[in-house]
């Protein structure tokens, strides 16, 4: 009797274990988000930018862009198709009013400080 | 009802007392005795379903088709019609419970495989034996072990091809079907454990599980060993192979602990995100080896019996011919004679591209004042940069060495040059400068040693570059 019990028991709980695993640490549900959770904007993001592929694409939270990347510069839209740079690199690229209505102000990171490293 | 139980009891004491036995005509026969069951790691007896009831199939990739799979049998005329060749190597891949053989992550390994090497790719599919109960699956595993030997005798009829040629890759349950291959083929070349189920496996003999007997070599990837009760671990702990890796400790992979809504509305389709949602950490073994197939230089495991250990340092950098690859090329490592279950350990990243290239930092740090904020390194080389990485946070004392880990992103080659940079959230009327004075780096795989040197100190958030320090 009581192998059965704790057969049918042990089978019980596997079906549940399988269906619903423990989960670890508390986690951001809306601030605070790591990188590849949804957001809707960047200030949820841990790294501070909100990225999606193309309009339609779900955005996540995604690492700011690193020197040589391709980057946004900032925008009234809170998300962006390529994040911003990294400290101390600006995003260097062509502005325009048509490229700040659709969110395509495009550049790529380069060093604030480059020219003064380059003669030093 | 009682009728039932009572009758219940009974079989199960008859069980338990006489050994049932199913054959199936070509595998033969299958017993229900010790080690099988009446163990307390396998208190649930159970026979093996038959392969009808199984229905394996083996769906056959080569680069005469990489895009629609031939359905081979262990067959001497199916093969010969098929674009099977003997003279290739031949690589089984084994899905596990609740899974299926022609799932994506299969095919796509399938595929990633012959954009690099000329392979015949076998998907074993089994799916209407991984979908029942666990028990029940976790002894299916034997037919389906056998049914993939039965393959193999065939290929040596059929084409001369050695065993020594072949090797199964398998998933959770799948691995310890391929340690059932093994048990049956002597000298199978390789099989690859791919966080071989624990439940029902972990702590049985060698016969039932995976084993380093299995095969000439056998390496496998731990990615979920904590232990199923309570936390649902649903890999093994033990070591069971030649070699063993532990990417990231092998407890908690990084990017499984995302939000719900964002774990089921993956980037790879709601399907891929629920599987992830259920396994995250289980199947991350997988995706850690199909990309180790394109990407092999970022998957370096260090020889170091733990975690800790390993953060700390201490298992930093390789020896000499030291450390094996994680994952499709492990065996191009040399193990030592009579040696197994040598543990190996690596930091892999939390999403596509997982690779990793680690690399110990020394700041030594120069300033004006003592300040606290977050100083960062980027390291730049011929094959680009990565992107920053912090050193430390916290109090920043001029004179004082900082050293970290950095585990980056990009394979940057020769290193050429390296940034500094600091900041904090405070406004400091003294505007104080700081800078690295030097930055010793050396390269985990090679153990070379980089010495860059900084002269100008910087303020905040501004970029300061060292160049090696005989260029200066």
């Amino acid at each position: 009797m009581r192998t059965l019990l704790l057969a049918s028991l042990g089978c019980l709980f596997l079906a549940v274990t399988f269906a619903f695993p423990a989960s670890d640490k508390e986690k951001g549900i809306i601030l605070n988000l790591k990188n590849g959770e949804i957001c809707a904007v960047s200030m949820q993001c841990k790294s501070s930018c909100c990225q999606r592929n193309t309009g339609t694409s779900i955005p996540r939270c995604a690492p700011l862009s690193a020197e040589n990347q391709k980057c946004s510069k900032l925008s009234v839209y809170a998300t962006y198709y390529h994040c911003k740079c990294e400290r101390g690199l600006k995003c260097k690229g062509d502005w325009s009013v048509g490229g700040t209505v659709t969110n395509t102000n495009f550049g790529i990171c380069e060093d604030r400080n480059g020219k003064t490293n380059a003669t030093s | 009802m009682s009728q039932f139980w009572i009758l219940g009891l009974l079989g199960c004491l008859l069980g338990a007392a006489y050994a049932a036995e199913v054959c199936y005509s070509d595998l033969g026969c299958f017993k229900d005795d010790m080690p099988w069951a009446g163990t307390t790691e396998r208190p649930i007896t159970r026979l093996p379903w038959s392969p009808e009831k199984i229905g394996t199939r083996f769906l056959l990739y080569t680069r005469q088709n990489p895009d629609a799979f031939q359905e081979i049998k262990a067959d001497a005329a199916i093969l010969k019609a098929s674009n099977y060749n003997g003279d290739r190597m031949t690589r089984f891949i084994i899905h596990g419970f609740f899974d299926k053989g022609d799932e994506n992550w299969l095919i796509d390994m399938c595929k990633t495989m012959l954009t690099v090497e000329d392979v015949n790719c076998i998907c074993v599919d089994w799916r209407k034996g991984g979908l029942s109960l666990y028990t029940q699956s976790a002894n299916n595993i034997r037919v389906v072990g056998a049914q993939v030997a039965q393959m193999i005798e065939v290929f040596q009829d059929v084409y001369r091809q050695k065993p020594s040629m072949v090797h199964v890759i398998g998933h959770s349950l799948g691995a310890h079907a391929a340690g059932e291959v093994g048990r049956r083929i002597q000298k199978l070349g390789r099989i690859t454990g791919l966080d071989p189920a624990e439940p029902y496996f972990q702590g049985c003999s060698a016969t039932v599980r995976l084993d380093p007997s299995d095969a000439m070599f056998v390496d496998v990837i731990h990615t979920d060993i904590l232990p199923f009760i309570p936390y649902v671990g649903k890999g093994m702990s033990q070591a069971v192979g030649h070699i063993d890796f532990y990417p990231n400790g092998g407890e908690h992979m990084p990017g499984c602990d995302k939000n719900i809504a964002s774990t089921i509305v993956d980037i790879d389709g709601l399907w891929e995100g629920t599987r992830d949602f259920v396994a995250c950490n289980h199947l991350r073994s997988y995706k850690y080896y199909n990309e180790s197939i394109v990407s092999p230089k970022g998957f370096t495991g260090y020889p170091c019996s733990n975690q800790d250990v390993f953060d700390s340092g201490k298992c930093f950098p390789c020896a000499d011919q030291a450390c094996p690859i994680m994952g499709h090329y492990a065996d191009t490592f040399h193990v030592p004679n009579g040696q197994s279950k040598l543990k190996f350990h690596l930091n892999t990243g939390e999403a596509v591209p997982f690779s990793r290239y680690r690399y110990k930092v020394s700041v030594n740090l120069d300033g004006s004042r003592s300040v606290s904020g977050i100083m960062k390194i980027a390291l730049y080389g011929e094959q680009g940069n990565t992107r920053q990485y912090t050193v430390h946070s916290g109090r920043l004392i001029p004179g004082k060495t900082y050293e970290v880990f950095v585990d980056a992103e990009t394979d940057i080659g020769e290193v050429t040059r390296m940034k500094f940079l600091w900041n904090n959230n405070i406004i400091n009327p003294l505007h104080p400068k700081l800078g690295a004075a030097r930055i010793e780096l050396q390269r985990g795989v090679d153990r070379k040693v980089y010495q860059f040197c900084g002269k100008k100190m910087v303020g905040e958030d501004v970029l300061q570059t060292l160049d090696p320090c005989g260029l200066q």
